[in-house]
């Protein structure tokens, strides 16, 4: 037998190759083109590292322990007994939720563009509450429900436990938000009880097969004990909803109604959205930019930390407490802690530049800290109802969906979109004809445009509600509505993959 | 079909989502050859890799296509897992630049 790859004391896998005809190496300036990464890149792809420096820059046994490779399998096609994710299993519909998660920001922007009294305004009416819904259910939850199908069996190292229920789940969720929203518009309580027990119908289905995911994971990990929390506070948040419209009809709850309110909205964007963005992040940011988590402990603390101060900010707000401070404290430094560590895989990362989906994810992250600090001056209880303060709560509720939940899961479309299209487009012709990167289905000049439009958006609609302006607010939207059609033209471009796959794309050898 | 046209058969495998040949990435672990076999024992990412079916399955049918006269086997191994610091210093110096 000929071992072409010496496998010595230490595992080597350096190609022992001699050097090709007219040099292979690090030849950026060798690709048509002229920018940096991706042609360096390509050249790299294309040439492969200079073979006549073999060795790494220091041994691997100074490393870490290493032993010789076990084998798992013993061909490509026994992979049934690997853990490898059933990627791209029910794409279709992940990608359904997706679109229809995009459709319902544009509506829900648009209602904003022409209704800005909405947000410039006192926020306690049917209407805010209608796109309130239509944003978080149609918007986040559509996108979170899709992604995790998707996600969560990646970060657990699993697959998903039943395929067939994401349909019925699917329908439910549509006819349920769409008849939620509608309800809400024109406060029709009864059947806003109805439509949403037809949501959670759908959502159990999610949550069932998500635990039945869980427990058929490897091994138990920070990531899937923020992930099982996800799913109790989602359980959580739709009976607290079914609880809050069954007690509008008939009168029962010995809670006083806005505290309910604020107590389900916390339930809600903190623990299914916030949550999940910080346990899937522990494992996709490291594998994203090539590294790794830096302190499991300190990943750990946080993931308690923010289910502990949540739960207390729940329990604090619904009571009116006058701990609601220091319950908020709790979570903030749970938040503080996970923002340290994603700070420590960052810089730890081997990949330096950061593409326009982890860009979203990072600015999402760095809004937390306004909204946070808003957090705790709003829940201090000697605050006076000024309009001033009330507008304060429209900011903190607008930057807390839409800054930092709504910002990091537009970064996450950028990311699994690109992934499920690729996969049912190219994923059975690698190593058959050249395939492009992922990289190379987005358009980053419509990322970039994007991004900015929603930064703009954001700034001018939370200046304006801050200043109870409805010019604002409504120019800020209508950057908002510019922003999502930039997206949703990236993501049909992205799309158009399926329909026209592309036959000329670069691969490792020709660029 | 020799070591430099087997090796430079697998850098045409590019992982989508970082860019990179496979073998720069340092999923390869080794390549042998016996009689009309050649093996690889690769390794993912992460055993959750989304790619990981894509990648195996690419290997096989790359070295099938350029070197008919191989039965290509493919090993997934765990251990040691893949780490960054597995990717080849030349590839690493390329992602540092950005």
């Amino acid at each position: 037998m000929e071992v072409l790859s010496p496998p010595s004391g230490s595992v080597r896998r350096e190609p022992q190759v001699p050097l090709r005809p007219g040099g292979a190496g690090l030849t950026p300036g060798a690709v048509s083109g002229s920018d940096s990464s991706a042609t360096a890149l390509a050249a790299l792809a294309a040439n492969g590292p200079p073979v006549a420096e073999p060795s790494r820059t220091e041994p691997r046994s100074q490393r870490r322990p290493r032993h010789q490779p076990q084998p798992v399998s013993s061909s490509a096609q026994a992979l049934s007994g690997v853990p490898i994710a059933a990627a791209g299993a029910g794409a279709s519909r992940s990608l359904a939720f997706m679109g229809t998660g995009v459709m319902s920001l544009g509506v829900g922007l648009a209602i904003l563009a022409v209704r800005p009294d909405l947000l410039a305004t006192y926020h306690y009416n049917q209407h805010i509450i209608a796109v309130t819904h239509l944003v978080v259910l149609g918007f986040l939850a559509s996108i979170l429900m899709g992604a995790m199908y998707q996600l969560v069996p990646v970060a657990l190292e699993t697959t998903l436990h039943n395929g067939a229920l994401v349909r019925p789940h699917f329908l439910a969720h549509m006819v349920g938000v769409a008849g939620m929203v509608a309800t809400f518009w024109v406060w029709d309580m009864k059947q806003v009880g109805h439509f949403g027990s037809l949501l959670a119908l759908g959502a159990g289905c999610f949550v069932y097969n998500l635990v039945r995911t869980l427990r058929r994971a490897p091994r138990w990990s920070v990531v899937a004990t923020a992930l099982a929390s996800v799913l109790g506070w989602f359980s959580l948040t739709l009976l607290a909803g079914l609880y809050l419209a069954t007690a509008k009809c008939w009168d029962f709850s010995p809670f006083d109604p806005v505290a309910a309110m604020h107590a389900h909205a916390h339930l809600g964007v903190v623990g299914v959205f916030v949550l999940p963005i910080v346990g899937v992040s522990l494992k996709l940011v490291p594998m994203f930019t090539l590294s790794e988590v830096q302190s499991p402990r300190r990943a750990g603390w946080a993931v308690a930390l923010i289910n502990a101060g949540l739960a207390l900010v729940v329990v604090t707000v619904l009571w009116r407490s006058a701990m609601k401070p220091a319950a908020g404290l709790v979570l903030v430094a749970g938040l503080a802690l996970y923002g340290m560590e994603l700070r420590a895989i960052l810089r730890a990362r081997r990949r330096a530049a950061l593409d326009w989906g982890l860009r979203h994810f990072l600015l999402a992250l760095v809004l937390l800290a306004p909204v946070s600090v808003l957090g705790l001056v709003l829940s201090w209880p000697g605050l006076p109802a000024t309009q001033l303060t009330t507008q304060l709560e429209n900011l903190y509720g607008y930057l807390g969906i839409l800054g930092v939940a709504g910002v990091a899961v537009m970064g996450m479309l950028y990311k699994i979109v690109p992934f499920l299209v690729w996969y049912r487009a190219y994923g059975d012709r690698v190593g058959r004809e050249p395939v492009p990167t992922l990289a190379d289905l987005v358009s980053p000049m419509l990322q970039a445009a994007g991004f900015w439009t929603i930064v703009l958006c954001l700034g001018l609609t939370s200046a304006g509600i801050v200043v109870a302006d409805e010019g604002w607010v409504r120019a800020g939207n209508l950057v908002g509505v510019a922003s999502v059609i930039l997206m949703a033209a990236n993501l049909a471009r992205v799309a158009a993959h399926l329909r026209w796959p592309r036959r000329t794309a670069r691969s490792g050898r020709t660029p | 079909m020799n070591q430099a046209e087997l090796w430079d058969t697998l850098r045409t495998i590019l992982d989508p989502e970082v860019g990179l040949n496979i073998v720069d990435l340092g999923l390869v672990r080794s390549v042998a050859v016996e009689g009309d076999v050649v093996r690889v024992q690769m390794t993912l990412t992460s055993p959750g890799c989304p790619m990981g079916a894509s990648l195996v399955d690419g290997v096989r049918a790359a070295l099938r296509t350029h070197g008919a006269q191989f039965e290509p086997e493919v090993e997934l191994v765990w251990d040691p897992p893949w780490s960054p610091d597995d990717i080849l210093p030349a590839a690493r110096a390329l992602l540092a630049r950005g």
